[in-house]
């Protein structure tokens, strides 16, 4: 065989399995669902099949889900900053200043909170946010008389559940990124003189821009389509486009309103990693 | 009792021995925790029976149907609230209901037996099995109620009121509030202002029981909108002081009924379940154990007895004169109604 | 590939040696914001009161009631099980998916890549609906097949997005470096890039472990009745009273993966080579 040939054999056999299992478990039933957002009805019921475009505009006509959408994005914008200030340096301490049985023990510990159950896990929160919750009895010892603590039904408690939920991913793949640089690269950076933002700057960033960008898209991604982590932890606050969507599904039967909204929502990230895309490729540096 | 409970038992023998010969299955679609699946139940009807009972469970009507309409022949026995009985039937997805093949149908209330959304092209199509309200419940320790349902507008609780986060309901609390038919409120536009000016009240929102208890039990709300049913159950099961009243301006009220799946594939048993499900047998033990909404069946609350939560609440005077019964909407009403709400959330939210 | 410099006498410097301290009081304390509500859920496992209200009574009486819940503890099994078996498929089919679109330039990569954007980003709840409906259109139906089916299709890009990260960081260099000294591609694949690529592969099959078994709306929409998974059984029980039993059960999930974690980290290196 030759080579080129071989090669096509290669990616389709690789790819292969994989992105058959997607065609057929999401990209269909998603094909399905792109095309029910432009019927007015959904597909239950008597009714003839007719072609609109109104979901759409509802988007664009009705003030409060712009609103809403805009909360989503800053929500998203908020937790990916705040995941990325806090995952990158823990990340980095973790694949460059630990070494051997520890660092392995670390990595477990940092993974171990993915294996508790999501609904328990928001709802302890609520158990630490509130009044007379964990947090405040905390305060309360060290600083009595202290002013009551209460983040519960806050957008600082959807703020903070989602944070922590979410803060192992980029951990991870910053540490996958990190990981891989060779010491020896900072070291001799070093020894030349090179102060520790420069390093920094110009050397770990540009080679760690894969992991934080893995991070942060395995992060904005869903966070902006979210919506039980604001409803338990936001109280009135805990309004998002998320909700607004699956309420389409459980309180009336506009799967087509909200296939369109989940659609307008897949535009929106592609758009911004269109943006992005650019600017980090420049960036990027590969060992 | 015992009596009573021996009668039911025999009924649903012999009702099952003239169809069944070795042990079967029946599948029941209903909200989990909601008296179809209470263990001593099920135990008995299996006893009786020799039929296994299997669960499945929705979170919202809608969930419901989707289900019924993926799953052809997946069940029996589904909880069918009134407002949805007729879209199920509608869509072929329940089976007329042979009244005569149960012993307890003649002798359930009339007004909820016969109740129209529970009937569909002059056929019955759910058999009524509980009934109850959402009203307004209040933390007897904190709060002195008065009678008006204005007591969520009321400044003096200003962030200490829990909404469901429910549009229909809250649309209809908005209609009662401001004197319209809850089901076709003439005036959306002063709904909506209504519902605005809860701004100030609400502290937080719930959508379950469970989370509702949790909420009141830290204490983040002393007035709320809430289901009867559910303030018997943590006033008696969970000792929370709850207090429930029925405004003046009037409450609404919900009908649950038991429709039997199309293509349902254990009929005898599912005729047998619905039976004892309106038996004052099982219901007496239900609200006493669990708490539950009161029941289509008059004998069975006459059995309850006085101190009984429901009994206290529908026995004072002039308490059902204002009720208005949940009916069918369109799916544009639904939509309509979603709509106000999720731009009043949204407006709570700025 | 341990330098001379590193080990206990590494820095030379004071400054080095604050900066080190302070990075790890910060991973530290990072360590106990992830904690705090796991902290909290065990412990609230052992309180006394059934509405998690403080303050706290130790008591044992959830552990004693998870025991006899047949349920519960089936459903936990069935999503361990679940897990396990979307872990497999989702690990080897992504990482070869991955190798190839991080190794290979052909025409589509970028589609390819952009595909794995809409599986996470529209809310599972609308991937579980338009599942449900069209496995039921195409007589798929529910299952456990097609559970299985949606849990893995939900993995797959989490796997492929880690893994790609991490072949980003390295370039095809190792590989080639193999090939010049006569190594098959599927030598340099097996021998050079696999064990390269571990951490990364580790992570991934850590991540669709984590997904499939946090999952409750794939598997809610797809589960024939009768059969139930965990977080679909926590799910549900919100309605009918969300007791410390679900607590008991998810320290129980939480201690039982620690330790197979461990064990798997025995026998695998995967803190990475270098």
């Amino acid at each position: 065989m030759r080579a080129e040939t071989r090669r096509r054999w290669a990616i389709a056999g690789l790819t292969g399995p994989a992105y058959l299992w997607l065609t057929l478990t999401i990209f269909l039933p998603l094909s399905a669902m792109l095309w029910f957002s432009f019927q007015k009805k959904g597909p239950f019921g008597r009714h003839e099949s007719e072609f609109t475009l109104k979901h759409y505009e509802a988007f664009f006509n009705k003030a409060y889900m712009q609103d809403l959408t805009w909360r989503s994005l800053e929500m998203g914008l908020q937790v990916t900053g705040i995941c990325l200030l806090l995952g990158f340096p823990a990340a980095y301490v973790l694949a460059k200043r630990i070494r051997g049985r520890w660092r392995e023990a670390l990595f477990l510990l940092v993974v171990l909170p993915f294996w508790s159950n999501a609904l328990v896990r928001i709802f302890s929160w609520t158990v630490v946010l509130r009044p007379g919750g964990v947090l405040d009895g905390a305060v309360q010892f060290v600083w009595p008389g202290a002013p009551s603590i209460d983040l519960a039904d806050s957008w600082s408690a959807v703020i903070i559940g989602l944070v922590h939920s979410y803060l192992p991913y980029m951990i991870l793949t910053c540490y996958l990124s990190l990981q891989a640089i060779d010491d020896s690269l900072i070291e001799a950076a070093r020894s030349l003189g090179a102060s520790a933002m420069t390093i920094l700057w110009r050397i770990v960033l540009p080679l760690a821009i894969p992991g934080l960008a893995a991070g942060a898209v395995l992060i904005f991604v869903p966070v902006i389509g979210s919506f039980f982590e604001p409803k338990l932890l936001g109280g009135t606050q805990g309004v998002v486009i998320g909700t607004v969507i699956e309420e389409q599904f459980t309180v009336v039967s506009n799967w087509p309103l909200g296939g369109a909204l989940s659609f307008i929502l897949l535009a929106i990230v592609l758009l911004v990693l269109a943006v992005s895309y650019p600017f980090l490729k420049d960036r990027m540096r590969t060992t | 009792m015992r009596k009573a409970g021996l009668l039911t038992t025999a009924a649903m023998a012999l009702a099952l021995s003239a169809g069944l010969a070795q042990a079967e299955e029946l599948h029941v679609l209903n909200w989990q925790g909601y008296g179809t699946d209470e263990a001593w139940a099920v135990e008995a009807f299996e006893a009786a029976t020799g039929v296994t009972v299997v669960h499945d469970y929705f979170n919202s009507e809608q969930e419901m149907l989707t289900k019924l309409r993926t799953s052809p022949g997946a069940y029996d026995v589904i909880l069918v609230n009134s407002a949805f009985t007729q879209q199920a039937a509608d869509e072929g997805l329940i089976q007329p209901i042979d009244t005569a093949r149960l012993t307890n149908f003649a002798a359930l209330s009339p007004g909820l037996r016969d109740a129209p959304d529970l009937a569909y092209d002059g056929q019955v199509y759910g058999v009524a099995w509980t009934w109850g309200l959402t009203s307004i419940a209040y933390d007897t320790t904190e709060v002195d109620p008065g009678t008006s349902i204005n007591i969520l507008w009321d400044p003096q609780y200003a962030g200490n009121v829990g909404l469901r986060d429910d549009s229909v309901e809250n649309v209809a609390i908005a209609a009662i509030a401001t004197g319209q038919n809850m089901n076709d409120p003439a005036d959306m536009d002063l709904i909506r202002q209504k519902l605005r000016e809860l701004k100030p009240q609400i502290r937080t929102y719930w959508s379950s029981e469970d989370e509702w208890n949790k909420e009141f039990s830290a204490d983040s709300f002393d007035v709320s909108v809430y289901w009867s049913g559910s303030a018997s159950r943590s006033a008696t099961a969970f000792n929370l002081p709850v207090g429930f009243f029925i405004p003046d301006e009037g409450a609404i009220a919900w009908l649950d009924g038991l429709s039997i799946a199309t293509d349902a594939p254990n009929l005898d048993a599912a005729y047998a379940f619905i039976d004892y499900m309106d038996s004052a047998d099982f219901y007496v033990r239900w609200d006493g154990e669990a708490g539950a909404p009161a029941s289509a069946n008059p004998s069975a609350m006459d059995m309850l007895p006085d101190t009984a939560f429901n009994k206290v609440v529908l026995s004072k005077p002039g308490a059902t004169d204002h009720l208005q019964f949940m009916a069918p909407l369109s799916d544009e009403k639904r939509e309509e109604f979603l709509e106000i709400w999720d731009e009043t959330k949204a407006y709570f939210a700025e | 590939m341990a330098q001379p410099w590193e080990g206990e006498g590494m820095s030379r410097h004071l400054v080095p040696r604050l900066a080190d301290g302070m990075g790890r009081v910060f991973l530290a304390l990072i360590l106990v914001f992830l904690y705090v509500p796991i902290a909290v859920l065990a412990l609230m496992g052992f309180n006394e009161s059934v509405h998690y209200a403080l303050p706290f009574e130790f008591s044992t009486k959830w552990y004693e009631a998870l025991a006899s819940n047949e349920r519960l503890l089936t459903a936990s099994f069935n999503s361990v099980w679940i897990a396990l078996a979307n872990t497999v498929v989702a690990t080897v089919i992504g990482t070869m998916a991955a190798f190839a679109l991080g190794r290979f330039r052909f025409r589509g990569r970028t589609v390819m890549q952009l595909l794995l954007f809409p599986p996470i980003t529209i809310p599972w709840l609308i991937i579980g609906t338009a599942m449900l409906v069209f496995f039921f259109w195409t007589g798929i139906g529910r299952g456990l097949h097609a559970m299985l089916l949606g849990h893995i299709a939900l993995s797959l890009p989490y796997v492929i997005i880690v893994i790609g990260a991490r072949m980003a960081s390295f370039g095809p260099e190792l590989e080639e470096a193999a090939a010049s000294l006569g190594a098959t591609p599927l030598q340099a694949f097996w021998r050079v890039s696999i064990p390269v690529l571990m951490p990364g592969i580790v992570a991934a099959a850590l991540f669709a472990f984590a997904v499939s078994f946090d999952q409750f709306v794939i598997s809610y929409f797809l589960a024939p009745p009768g059969i139930s998974v965990l977080p679909v059984e926590i799910f549900s029980a919100i309605r009918k009273g969300f007791t410390p039993e679900v607590n008991a059960i998810s320290t129980l999930v939480i201690f039982v993966s620690m330790g197979i974690m461990l064990a798997f980290a025995r026998l695998s290196k995967f803190g990475g080579e270098r």
